[in-house]
């Protein structure tokens, strides 16, 4: 449930970005999950098909970043890196 | 294809999940681990050197559940600490705010939570669709239980009109009586609630359980009382550590409590009612008597009806007290103006068990050194016991029907993950 709610949240934003910049898809999604994030690569991809259905994100590839270094100030935390749009107009 | 890479940096939030690992060996249960994810949120440190005054509404906030229960204990705590009492009027409103938190939580863990399980869905929104009456009955009662709420505490979720002392604000006569009408339906509701859960199928299975809870000796217990046991405690509150004690697992972030030289003890419904039933108003005596409530229940899977019997019980105090209901004079008893060091402790029922807070003050009434133990942690290692019980009486299921079975019998107790547990992840390692 809370997993389900954490996807959902991310891929809110990244609809958000795509809107912002006035692009009608995207295309790649690069996330950083933090050592002790309590959510494991496995866990959000098996949820990411299901939760970008029908948004500019579904179909897009998802690279992970799965750290594993319980020091790193922002270990419990996964951060959206970055979101690769197919530009307004452009040939998808 | 034309592509540009829009660089981001946001970071969602985490929060938390239960698992189980278990590791068979033949027909013999090795290994079992309740892991609790839950990220710690670390609210004993941060209180530290925070006014007393500040404890009720920022430990509220550890549970949008009962965070009337973490208002009370820290209450209590803080009057401790500070040699004061709340007598009257006020005590008792205090009593019908918690009447409030009863009745939406044990609502909720009935109605969306537990009954799933007896009926056979997945979840209550598979249950609204083939029997809404049951859920929208859930669902009535507990938005009574929010009013009450709203009406003392000026919200449901996280009230913040409670205090040191009392209370910001007190209601009016015509402010309570206002929500009797509804209570009068609640408590039709309530009866129904534990003739239905009555009604259900229950495993026959038998827990020896060492049940913990608060006693007083004029009521059900909520916000005062001796701490009792079926094996012999009793005990001032402010002795709790004495007695009990927190450990840490290494698989789980949250601490596991036991009886020192006993194990593990179980809090909550069933334990209230087992050492209290004598207690309970007549209404709430009478269903559980028309329906064959033993006195004491031990059969993990029949606390849904006790939490039934709890709501009449909330419901019925309720009503007494808004009958009887006269404003204070004043809406809190003044905290004294000068301090000494000093430390206060109280134990409180929340819905889900004993709640024990303890706090250690500094001459200008600075928290120095805060301690939370929180029912499902206490409650944690039993459900352990009930859980290896279940899984050595049950090897010939399959991976998928004892992962079911085992997230029924921990949802018995409505861990304060209750959430989390529905995605219970079973790690059964078979050898």
């Amino acid at each position: 449930m809370h997993e389900e709610a954490m996807v959902r949240d991310l891929v809110r934003k990244i609809e958000e970005v795509a809107r912002r910049e006035g692009s009608p898809r995207v295309t790649r999604v690069r996330l950083w999950v933090g050592a002790l994030s309590h959510l494991t690569a496995g866990g959000l991809r098996d949820r990411w098909s299901l939760a970008t259905e029908r948004t500019p994100a579904e179909g897009s590839a998802l690279d992970l970043t799965v750290s594993t270094d319980p020091n790193h100030p922002r270990s419990t935390e996964i951060v959206l890196e970055s979101v690769d749009l197919a530009a307004p107009g452009g040939t998808v | 294809m034309i592509e540009r890479t829009i660089h981001v940096d946001y970071i969602a939030r985490v929060e938390g999940e239960g698992a189980l690992k278990v590791r068979i060996r033949g027909d013999t249960v090795e290994d079992l681990e309740l892991k609790i994810w839950e990220p710690p949120r670390f609210f004993e440190a941060f209180l530290r050197g925070r006014s007393y005054r500040e404890a009720p509404d920022i430990t509220a906030r550890i549970c949008g559940i009962c965070p009337v229960a973490y208002q009370m204990s820290a209450c209590h705590a803080m009057e401790h600490a500070l040699g004061m009492r709340v007598h009257g009027e006020l005590r008792t409103l205090r009593r019908l705010l918690y009447c409030g938190e009863w009745i939406e939580s044990h609502a909720l863990h009935i109605y969306l939570l537990h009954a799933p399980d007896f009926l056979g869905y997945p979840d209550a929104l598979r249950l609204a669709k083939e029997h809404p009456e049951a859920v929208k009955k859930g669902l009535e009662l507990k938005k009574i239980g929010n009013e009450l709420m709203q009406v003392l505490g000026g919200r449901e979720i996280h009230p913040v009109n409670v205090r040191v002392g009392g209370f910001y604000r007190v209601p009016t006569v015509n402010e309570l009586a206002a929500i009797r009408p509804a209570l009068e339906r609640a408590m039709g509701l309530a009866e129904e609630t534990v003739r239905f859960a009555s009604g259900l199928s229950f495993p026959n299975i038998e827990e020896d359980y060492e049940f913990v809870s608060l006693r007083h000796e004029h009521e059900y217990p909520m916000n005062e009382g001796e701490v009792v046991s079926n094996r012999g405690v009793k005990i001032p509150m402010s002795e709790f550590e004495d007695v009990f004690e927190e450990t840490h697992a290494p698989y789980s972030n949250a601490l596991q409590s036991v009886h020192k030289g006993a194990g593990s003890y179980l809090v909550g419904p069933l334990a209230r009612y087992a050492l209290n039933h004598d207690k309970l108003l007549p209404r709430a005596r009478s269903i559980a008597r028309e329906v064959g409530l033993e006195d004491v229940v031990r059969n993990p899977y029949r606390s849904v009806i006790v939490r039934g019997v709890e709501i009449v019980q909330a419901v019925e105090e309720s009503l007494k007290i808004i009958d009887a209901y006269r404003p204070p004079d004043e809406p809190y008893v003044e905290p004294p103006a000068s301090f000494h060091a000093s430390t206060g402790a109280a134990i409180t029922e929340a819905p889900r068990g004993m709640l024990y807070h303890r706090y250690r003050l500094n001459e200008e009434g600075l928290i120095q050194e805060a301690k939370i133990v929180a029912p499902t942690s206490q409650n944690q290692k039993r459900i352990e016991d009930d859980v290896r019980h279940l899984v050595s009486a049950s090897l010939s299921l399959d991976d998928t029907a004892l992962t079911d079975a085992c997230e029924k019998a921990i949802r018995n107790h409505d861990p304060c993950i209750s959430c989390a547990t529905h995605f219970l992840k079973l790690d059964i390692e078979r050898t």
